[in-house]
């Protein structure tokens, strides 16, 4: 080999491992919560700027999990939901999905002012071919808009209407760019394909960024107004009474071989956070009197711990592997429910 | 003194070839072919950072831009032809340059010439190519906050590929080139008529493809704005990455085998 070939050799060379090295170098300083970049995953500038709530799930994370791995082991799962959406589109839950993104936002159909819709971005590996055709048998309407096909729930009837296709109930979706799916409300999926070409985004509503960037890292996450929260789980009308003025939530799991988690409320001023911090106290005393007989119950409170000041509230749960085991194998324990006989 | 062995004959051809395949004319056309994606990858990153761009265009994320120029230009265009122009030079130049002779008359296998200069062929294209999509990945992934971190996953696939390409197209080449009298013709009407024609028509004929196979270890999504990526996706069938992995090495094996076999029978006839 002359001079002059292994010049260019040890060139390329440099190159490639300049170039490889510093994909790994940042694969190895990228936080395993996958926060895609400054401003959180990318997928985020397809939600709505108007959103009341986003969330966040590394699901490829999650699903190579240790944690995921042992409770498979100890817990065997039936999995055939998985196998059988696998058989009809291809997609395995477990290995071709990496993140999603989720965003609940006032529904932008006129007629349907103040109710609520849905909208999720899944990244992933998809054939994009087979969903559609499993989704055309089974009878899909479709809906070409912008260059993409949106696929919405069967036609019931002529008279369906743009307003009517929009009932919150129905479910829609798109393919918006190559390994992108967004599926929810029909009016949020068109307006996630508007924003391809830009345009308002959850990004750049300052309120939730603000707390998406406090979040510590972690593979799953959500950020939203508390309002948001309390109007669908119907907390008000429930046993606890009515809550004290809250305005944001934000929670953050990181998932790995135990669970580390963290809930942090702010309350419109310190007298509803301290209003909150007795409620969640009363709450653990109830459950601690209980813990005393269930073992198990009160290691899970141990590892709960509530703080914050001023204006928030804060909840830590750290459940370590072994007491993640303790639980899985006094759960396994636990007599199962007999089934009754048909026909008895 | 004893005759060396294939592998030590093959290597020694290997070393000889290395520096003439690298420095031939050809060598500065394929420089220029695998430096165009280089180049383009600057002027979107500069078209990015200036904000320059017809009004209302796609603008899609780097990991996804990415995507595209290694689909469209890497595995559509750019391994075939370097597979082509330096698959089918392994023994053709030899009979064009009427050097032939001298390298079957030593006391060595004719077999690995074939293999040494095939061994020169892939080093030669591997460090043109992946040097090169390095840079585009460098370049393209943070655009518009594309994590490079996120992306090495995909990086380390698509070198993996674009090897495994080169394994398969070169192999096929090299037989193309051992076998037929004008090679490059033949092989340019197999790599950019018959690969690419095969995928889009519906039924087996496109396993009789290496792109049928390759496109299988594509971690990407295939793009969807062009009418004939649309047309493929109608009719796309694509096999499962293990199922792809034996195919390629199945077909990188009976190609060489049949090339060597060309290769130790035929009588080159050199034209004077």
């Amino acid at each position: 080999m002359t001079r002059r070939t292994r010049r260019f050799v040890v060139a390329s060379l440099l190159v490639l491992g300049v170039g490889v090295g510093t994909g790994l170098l940042a694969y190895l300083s990228f936080p395993t919560s996958a926060f895609t970049g400054p401003g959180g995953p990318d997928e985020l500038r397809y939600l709505p700027g108007n959103a009341h709530m986003i969330a966040f799930v590394d699901v490829h994370h999650v699903m190579i999990s240790e944690l995921r791995q042992r409770l498979r082991a100890t817990m065997p799962f039936t999995d055939g939901g998985a196998r059988r959406f696998q058989d009809e589109t291809g997609v395995n839950i477990e290995t071709d999905i990496d993140r999603v993104v989720f965003a609940v936002a006032q529904s932008l159909d006129g007629s349907q002012t103040g109710q609520d819709a849905a909208l999720a971005v899944v990244r992933g590996r998809f054939d994009a071919v087979r969903i559609e055709a499993s989704l055309r048998e089974k009878g899909a309407s479709v809906e070409w808009y912008k260059g993409r096909s949106i696929f919405g729930a069967p036609d019931r009837d002529a008279a369906t209407d743009a307003t009517s296709r929009d009932r919150g109930s129905e479910l829609a979706i798109a393919f918006i760019e190559p390994g992108l799916i967004a599926a929810g409300s029909p009016s949020l999926v068109r307006s996630a394909i508007d924003r391809q070409d830009g345009g308002a985004s959850a990004r750049g509503n300052d309120a939730l960024m603000k707390r998406v960037r406090e979040l510590e890292p972690a593979n799953l996450w959500a950020v939203g107004r508390f309002d948001a929260l309390t109007a669908r789980a119907n907390f008000q009308k429930g046993a606890v009474g009515p809550l004290p003025a809250m305005t944001w939530f934000a929670a953050s799991g990181q998932v790995d071989s135990g669970i580390r988690a963290s809930v942090t409320a702010e309350g419109r001023d310190e007298e509803a956070a301290n209003a909150l911090r007795d409620l969640v106290r009363g709450f653990f005393a109830l459950a601690k009197l209980r813990g005393s007989s269930q073992p198990a119950l009160g290691s899970l409170l141990r590892a709960v711990q509530l703080g914050g000041t001023g204006q928030t509230v804060t909840l830590s749960i750290d459940f370590s592997p072994q007491m993640l085991d303790a639980l899985t194998g006094s759960l396994s324990q636990l007599p199962r429910v007999a089934r009754p006989r048909r026909g008895l | 003194m004893t005759p060396p062995s294939f592998w030590q004959a093959a290597l020694r051809v290997f070393d000889v070839s290395m520096g003439q395949m690298l420095w031939s004319r050809r060598s500065v056309f394929l420089g220029l072919l695998v430096g165009g994606p280089v180049v383009l990858a600057l002027a979107v990153r500069a078209s990015v950072i200036l904000d320059i761009g017809p009004p209302g265009a796609p603008r899609p994320g780097g990991p996804v831009l990415f995507g595209l120029i290694v689909w469209l230009l890497y595995i559509r265009f750019i391994v075939p032809i370097l597979g082509v122009f330096y698959g089918t030079s392994i023994i053709a130049d030899e009979v064009e340059d009427k050097t032939l002779t001298y390298l079957f008359v030593r006391p060595i296998p004719r077999a690995s010439v074939l293999m040494g200069k095939y061994l020169a062929y892939l080093a030669c294209t591997s460090l043109l190519i992946l040097p090169s999509l390095t840079l585009v990945y460098l370049l393209i992934v943070p655009i518009r906050d594309g994590s490079v971190g996120g992306a090495f996953p995909t990086l380390l696939a698509d070198l993996g590929m674009l090897v495994v390409g080169l394994i398969s197209y070169g192999a096929v080449f090299a037989f193309v080139g051992a076998r037929f009298k004008r090679p490059l013709v033949a092989g340019l009407v197999f790599a950019l008529g018959w690969e690419p024609g095969v995928l889009i028509f519906p039924g087996y004929l496109k396993r009789f493809s290496v792109g049928y196979y390759l496109q299988a270890l594509v971690p990407h999504a295939m793009p969807s704005e062009s009418a004939t990526s649309i047309l493929l996706r109608v009719v796309r069938d694509v096999p499962s990455v293990a199922m792809s992995l034996w195919s390629l090495a199945l077909i990188t094996a009976v190609m060489l085998w049949v090339a060597s076999r060309t290769v130790a029978r035929r009588e080159y006839v050199l034209e004077q």
